[in-house]
């Protein structure tokens, strides 16, 4: 949430940013800037030890007035082959947010759709 | 095959697979309320006559770890010894007001959310201690869920052998093929942990995967 505006504020982190930092460093800047009230959109995905550090570090910052927790929501994309064959999919983008300010998420294959509650205003994006 | 030989052929094959000194453990994961405390009281029921851990409506009913050692599922002439480790659900999210919905006072929500986180972290820490794991889902809501996907993800990434326990089809608005059709490179055993339906299936199952 900005401060200033009281709009909801969006962060939009490159897979050459992340892939820089250490596991730590992904985490602890995605845990602290949901914590405040930002979206966090990743481009890529987490691995998987690291989605479970990442519900590791979110349990021990919940505080049971102010902070639930995260969502975490993921559009795939099809992995690129060689021959054009594969049928694999690897995580495009990653949306994680304050559980309490992302609503509602609608979900297919390749489309994701989200309504974030910011309190008396509402946020449609697509 | 004779019984001796087939005995010996999977003790042969659970010490290559293990090791020798290397005990089984098998984990229960799952989300809150899919079933995993219902579905290890039958187990322990089954093989050592008791029940391992409370089960209620609430969600978290399961707020640590519990652990009963030396089970031995007999199926088929066949023997499995392990341990199983039934874990509180893993969520991304915890919001006491849900608790209230259930009669709870505020304060007892709260603690609730409070020793809930606290049962995830365990459960988290114990996936590097398990030797194969039941992931439970229940049959009637959506299996595509991030904490599913995380606790398969980090399966895979250990390489312990899982098996989804599709569970609740006794009510009438399971779908377990919807689980098998989001996951159809993994082993999906439809039952019903509360009326014991296809039990036999998931044990034979865990003699075949474990």
């Amino acid at each position: 949430m900005d401060a200033n505006t009281n709009g909801l504020k969006m962060d939009f982190l490159s897979s050459s940013m992340l892939n820089s930092s250490t596991s730590m460093e992904k985490i602890s800047m995605i845990v602290n800037r949901v914590k405040n009230g930002d979206l966090v959109v990743i481009e890529g995905g987490l691995t998987p030890e690291e989605e479970a550090e990442l519900i590791e570090a979110t349990m021990r910052e919940i505080d049971v007035d102010n902070f639930m927790g995260i969502d975490i929501y993921t559009l795939e994309k099809d992995k690129k082959s060689f021959f054009g064959l594969s049928k694999s999919k690897i995580v495009g983008i990653t949306i994680i947010g304050p559980a309490n300010v992302m609503k509602a998420v609608k979900k297919k294959s390749n489309f994701l759709s989200m309504i974030a509650n910011l309190g008396d205003l509402n946020a449609s994006m697509h | 095959m004779p019984r001796f030989l087939k005995r010996k052929f999977f003790k042969d094959l659970i010490n290559k697979l293990f090791g020798n000194d290397k005990k089984l453990k098998i984990g229960f994961y799952g989300h809150p309320n899919s079933g995993k405390t219902t579905l290890a009281n039958r187990m322990t029921n089954d093989w050592i006559g008791k029940p391992i851990g409370l089960v209620s409506e609430i969600p978290h009913e399961t707020r640590r770890v519990y652990r009963q050692e030396h089970v031995t599922l007999s199926h088929d002439d066949l023997e499995l010894d392990f341990d199983i480790i039934d874990t509180p659900g893993i969520a991304t999210k915890i919001d006491y007001k849900n608790f209230l919905e259930f009669g709870l006072s505020e304060t007892e929500a709260k603690e609730r959310a409070k020793e809930a986180t606290k049962g995830i972290i365990e459960a988290i820490k114990w996936l590097d201690d398990v030797t194969g794991v039941l992931l439970v889902i229940d049959s009637t809501k959506d299996p595509l869920t991030q904490a599913n996907i995380t606790i398969m993800g980090n399966l895979e990434a250990r390489k312990i052998p899982f098996i989804i326990v599709a569970n609740k089809i006794d009510l009438p608005e399971a779908s377990p093929d919807k689980i098998h059709s989001v996951f159809p490179q993994h082993t999906v055993i439809p039952i019903s942990a509360l009326q014991g339906e296809h039990i036999s299936d998931l044990y034979q199952a865990m003699v075949d995967k474990f």
